[in-house]
């Protein structure tokens, strides 16, 4: 009963609201469109501000030595590609890509290998709860605990500066994020799924394969995603494991400054190169970033 | 394909069953079984190898006293002693102070801004995917960037930063990070800067799975926006609150990129937050052991954070 006096009194207020606003004299409505045309600018220049950092690495990136160390306003110079011929053409930046995509790309290709039947697996049973909080707590674990051992253990199995122990290092973090963040999407699917799938005669893996991984496709496509820009933004394993054949674009960018004569063009050129693609694909997946930023623990819409 | 596996419709009649229904049913549990450990044994053998025997083997590393670049540190084990040795080393303290000082302030100035943001977002109807978008740049990219980016703004020679603050008097020629007081205060701008928009988003999301009907009686009952917002609408968003602020605090407590490209730990030992010299013990002195040992204290902290964090993860998902 008080909940229908409630609804009777809000379509009330509404009713009238909506009268007055129709009511309203047309010298109200163009003051109000102003106004939000003002909060309009007033929002876009914050956020210019906002991200002026990034705009001033990608302008510098296109400034040559003279116009970077000029004091006077400098947002009007000649624009040129030469930092970024020299960084990629001439001091073998491209070798760096080159790792960052294979490191990425095999990283990636073994945690959704093995980990989304996993994932599967332990959305489907009662008792996996320990599992993923340890799963968790993996993704949680600060990389400095793990440097240690894997530089130690690196070192006298020798495998230091190779593709190897850096996939190892990256899977640390990209297989119980890849698990945790497929399991969410396979929780999603309504388990009768799986049974009407088990009544026509499917085995578990056929079901998981032909019925259950189609669903969650764009699940599948945002995680392998998120554990591509994860390798690819990853500092410290690549610092401390490899070595001048694997190096990957950030572990490159800190040797090209020095005390004397760093060249702030060809940084700022490797570092906008470095985040393109990063800034690039995290629009495709923004519906997931939240998902992504907390290894699946908290699902956002 | 055999079709065995577990059909809940067809049954045996009695509760007993007969021998060979009993022989049957064994052997699909047994598939069942197998089948999951097909699933699940791979990643569970890949985790063993890199992820539980190096920690297995870095606890081990703590008692021991080795290092590379030391004939003498050889591997033999001395008990406890790299640990005495932590509780008395004066440089580690001050690194544990400036890491808690550093988590503090950067996290509680993000929780501030960042709800204020998120309660902005959720107002915006049509522009707030472009926003948005924009505030997400921050933090999907390279952190390393991240810090790279301020080194241009704040470089004392060219950065736009430095001559905006020399404009308001505040920076003198040796630039920001010159100064103990100005290089930490940066990391800590930086930190907000980053990831201000994580808190935001993490409230805008808390605030669209609000419940709409206790806000519109609160409305009806004549609460003004603010009563709304404070009274209303934050204890609802709180879970989610608590859970972004442990997933930043442990995040920041193992702050490293952005620290290394744009200070360094200096001037003097101003910005040596934890990792930083933890750094500085393994791999510019290769002390191999202490740092491991340092490695384990760590752990233990953010793994009592973290299991503060799983408290409320499983509280939050028995809310919902």
């Amino acid at each position: 009963m008080s909940t229908s006096t409630v609804v009777n009194t809000r379509a009330i207020v509404t009713r009238d609201a909506g009268r007055g606003r129709s009511a309203a004299p047309s010298a109200g409505r163009s003051r109000a469109r102003m106004i939000q045309i003002v909060l309009g600018i007033v929002a876009a220049a914050l956020i210019l501000v906002y991200l002026s950092p990034i705009i001033w690495l990608v302008i510098t990136s296109f400034k040559d030595r003279v116009d970077i160390f000029s004091s006077s306003p400098s947002l009007f110079f000649a624009p040129t590609l030469e930092n970024y011929r020299q960084a990629f053409l001439e001091k073998g930046f491209t070798d760096n890509l080159l790792n960052s995509t294979i490191v990425g790309l095999v990283s990636t290709g073994i945690a959704l290998l093995v980990g989304v039947p996993a994932a599967y697996s332990l959305s489907r049973v009662r008792k996996g709860e320990t599992f993923m909080m340890a799963l968790l707590a993996a993704r949680l674990l600060p990389a400095m605990v793990l440097a240690v051992p894997l530089f130690v253990l690196a070192s006298s199995l020798g495998v230091r500066d190779s593709y190897f122990a850096l996939i190892a290092a990256h899977l640390t973090f990209a297989l119980p994020f890849t698990v945790w963040m497929m399991r969410g999407f396979f929780l999603a699917v309504p388990i009768s799924l799986d049974e009407a799938a088990r009544l026509d005669g499917c085995g578990e893996w056929k079901t998981f394969l032909r019925v259950i991984l189609p669903i969650v496709k764009p699940g599948l496509a945002s995680t392998g995603i998120f554990c591509l820009i994860n390798s690819w933004n990853e500092f410290l394993f690549a610092l401390v494991l490899t070595g001048r054949h694997t190096q990957t674009l950030p572990v490159a960018i800190p040797s090209l400054i020095t005390p004397i004569g760093t060249s702030w063009g060809q940084v700022a050129a490797v570092g906008t190169i470095t985040i393109l693609p990063v800034l690039i694909i995290a629009f495709i997946v923004q519906k997931h970033i939240v998902a992504g930023m907390t290894g699946g623990a908290v699902s956002a819409e | 394909m055999s079709t065995t596996m577990e059909r809940p419709p067809v049954r045996a009649p009695g509760p007993e069953g007969d021998a060979r229904t009993v022989a049957l049913r064994s052997r699909a549990r047994n598939r069942v079984f197998w089948t999951r450990f097909g699933m699940q044994a791979p990643s569970l053998i890949i985790l063993a190898i890199v992820l539980a025997f190096p920690l297995v083997y870095s606890v081990i590393l703590s008692f021991q006293s080795y290092s590379p670049v030391d004939a003498e540190a050889d591997g033999r084990f001395i008990g406890l002693d790299n640990y005495i040795r932590m509780l008395g080393d004066a440089q580690f303290g001050r690194a544990v102070l400036v890491t808690i000082a550093y988590v503090v302030l950067a996290v509680g100035i993000e929780t501030v801004f960042g709800t204020i943001l998120g309660v902005v977002l959720s107002r915006l109807i049509r522009s707030r995917r472009i926003v948005t978008s924009a505030l997400l740049l921050p933090m999907i990219a390279t952190p390393l960037v991240v810090g790279l980016m301020f080194s241009f703004g704040l470089n004392p020679q060219f950065g736009f930063m430095t001559d905006f603050l020399r404009a308001l008097g505040l920076v003198g020629d040796g630039g920001v990070l010159d100064s103990a007081g100005g290089a930490f205060a940066a990391l800590v701008v930086m930190d907000v800067w980053e990831w201000t928009p994580f808190i935001a988003l993490m409230v805008l999301a808390g605030l669209s799975a609000a419940p709409q009907a206790q806000i519109q009686a609160a409305e009806l009952d004549g609460c003004n926006t603010f009563q709304l917002y404070w009274h209303v609408m934050l204890p609802m968003v709180r879970p989610v609150l608590i859970v972004a602020i442990l997933f930043r605090a442990t995040e920041a407590i193992r702050q490293f990129d952005q620290v290394y490209i744009l200070t360094g730990g200096g001037p003097g030992s101003a910005t040596t937050v934890n990792d930083i010299f933890q750094y500085r013990v393994s791999f510019a002195a290769f002390d191999m052991s202490y740092g491991a040992a340092l490695g384990v204290a760590t752990f233990a902290v953010v793994a009592t954070l973290s299991a503060i964090l799983f408290r409320y993860l499983n509280r939050k998902g028995a809310d919902a």
